[in-house]
């Protein structure tokens, strides 16, 4: 008798559970969204009426608004982790490890702790920075709380360490001595970023923006906190169809639609990304 | 670059990395002053500082079911996500098979998706199979993202990893019970570790796949989400801290174990 690969078989436990957590719910939902309108199980004509409802319906808008956010989110991530990365690697050393260990605490601290913590600084009149600045100096200022520009801060700020670490891992491998004799051969800053640093560390960028862009997609915490519900978010939209509205299979419609942009988006990229070389072997 | 330019360009990049710092801390610094004070709105500078919240909290029933529920769901999670992703990582990053790069993209996939629609898709799926959400659904909902995170920390220790050790260990004779229990697994041990850490700081603090799969159960990070928007008191920050100081305490008493049993660990191969 052959004997089975203990590859294939120490894989099962996980992919059988994969299977059953992620792969079989996704299916069950795109099931869902191909059911006549509020109804509640399987077993109706299959139907493309919810696709045409959440289009003419408008619901367009809050997956627009939730991937512009999400594109401003990597985008502004990506410009303030940059310097961060390369500061840390050109630390390096006991100190610079003790930052990088402070940037990843918060991950660790929830989500719901961090922004209330963010909504309770920007509270105006007595909040802790306008409270603050009156009794310091006696002037009342503004607030950005419950304001779209509020759910973008607040979006930055949960998902930084997200772009930081990958792009961490990325500006490591660039070997400081190409940089020094690129500078030593006349290269300018610009150049030595567009043509060593860029190319060197763009697995990671990648990575960290892919993490960015996709978590902050489904975001709502973040609008429902700080935001005030400026704009109505995918995820808000999707559970008001579900909750609210009963209507599962329209829910399950834009449910689908969010999980193919998030596809369109997640797999060009990691088909190019060796996982193994992201793992640090 | 001349020295005073170099110095000053030093002294710049510690301003940055000092200014990140303090805007990723102003939140925590914020909750834990907010705690401070005795008056149902938020009135800051406090006209009187006070730890009363705190005496509040900790005699408060709800805190006791709160930490209970995010306990349980933590625990459970820490277990199961350990087993699995302990053969998991052999998969992923000790043995050689073909698929192992498609296993490996697979299980990505889950960290590459929103949680939110995750977990809503989950509540869906749930109830057309007939469960009624509860805290333990939650766990299930957590083991789905967390499984893979687990399977990536352990794996990325086995890339260091040894098999000429394995074979030299069957060369002296040994069953395959007794590598894996005398070789492998000691070598997977601090993996191990920093999975089940990571994975119950994880669940600990999940907020949005909690929030659509845990029904009628309630975890901290859930009612601290529900209080940011309604029926405010100091209660709510002190909690939030309280929560925060408890997953503290659980790192640090891991790694402590972590650290006592290294020793013993050596002292035993010496004598």
């Amino acid at each position: 008798m052959r004997r089975l690969n203990p590859g294939i078989l120490t894989m099962l436990p996980v992919l059988a559970f994969l299977l059953a957590g992620f792969v079989i719910p996704i299916l069950v939902v795109a099931l869902y969204s191909l059911m006549p309108p509020r109804t509640f199980d399987l077993v109706g004509n299959p139907t493309f009426t919810n696709y045409a409802t959440a289009f003419a319906e408008g619901y367009w808008r809050p997956l627009m608004w939730s991937a512009l956010g999400a594109a401003a989110t990597t985008l502004i991530c990506l410009v303030l982790a940059w310097p961060t990365a390369r500061v840390l690697v050109h630390l390096a050393g006991r100190w610079a490890t003790l930052v990088t260990l402070l940037i990843a605490l918060p991950i660790f601290i929830s989500e719901s702790v961090r922004l209330f913590g963010l909504a309770l600084f920007m509270m105006p009149g007595g909040g802790i920075l306008a409270g603050s600045i009156d009794a310091l100096f006696g002037v009342s200022i503004g607030t950005i709380l419950y304001t779209r520009l509020a759910a973008l801060l607040g979006l930055v700020y949960i998902h930084f360490p997200f772009v930081l670490f990958p792009l961490l891992l990325g500006v490591s491998l660039v070997p400081k001595d190409q940089v020094a004799a690129a500078r030593d051969l006349g290269a300018s800053g610009w150049q030595v970023f567009r043509e060593i640093e860029a190319p060197l560390a763009a697995p990671g960028a990648a990575v960290g923006a892919l993490l960015c862009f996709v978590l902050s997609l489904g975001a709502n915490a973040e609008m429902n906190i700080l935001g005030g519900q400026a704009v109505t978010v995918i995820t808000n939209a999707i559970e008001q169809r579900f909750n609210y509205a009963q209507d599962w299979p329209l829910g399950a419609a834009l449910t689908v639609l969010t999980i193919l942009l998030t596809a369109a988006v997640v797999f060009p990229v990691l088909k190019r990304i060796d996982v193994d070389n992201l793992a640090g072997r | 670059m001349n020295g005073r330019a170099k110095s000053w360009f030093d002294s710049l990049q510690a301003a940055w990395l000092l200014l990140v710092l303090a805007l990723l801390y102003i939140p925590m610094i914020s909750v834990a002053l907010a705690s401070l004070s005795n008056t149902r709105y938020m009135l800051f500078p406090h006209r009187t500082w006070t730890a009363d919240a705190y005496a509040d909290a900790l005699a408060s029933y709800t805190t006791g079911t709160l930490h209970l529920t995010s306990f349980r769901i933590a625990v459970l999670v820490v277990i199961v996500s350990v087993v699995l992703a302990s053969f998991g990582a052999l998969a992923f990053a000790r043995f050689d098979w073909r698929g192992r790069r498609a296993f490996q993209r697979f299980l990505v996939l889950p960290l590459f998706f929103p949680q939110p629609v995750l977990g809503l898709a989950l509540l869906v799926y749930f109830t057309a199979l007939g469960i009624t959400p509860s805290w333990q659904t939650a766990a299930f909902a957590h083991l789905v993202w967390i499984v893979p995170v687990v399977t990536l920390v352990i794996s990325i220790r086995l890339y260091n990893y040894d098999v000429m050790q394995e074979d030299a260990a069957f060369d002296l004779g040994a069953t395959r019970l007794q590598v894996l229990r005398e070789v492998t697994l000691p070598a997977l041990a601090p993996g191990i570790v920093s999975g089940a850490l990571f994975a119950f700081l994880l669940s600990w603090s999940n907020l949005p796949l909690s929030v659509f799969t845990s029904g009628a159960d309630t975890t901290l990070p859930e009612w601290l989400y529900s209080r940011t928007a309604t029926n405010y008191s100091p209660m709510v920050p002190a909690i939030a801290v309280i929560a925060t100081a408890v997953s503290a305490f659980v790192v640090v008493a891991a790694a402590l174990g972590l650290s006592l049993a290294r020793g013993r660990g050596s002292a035993g191969t010496n004598a």
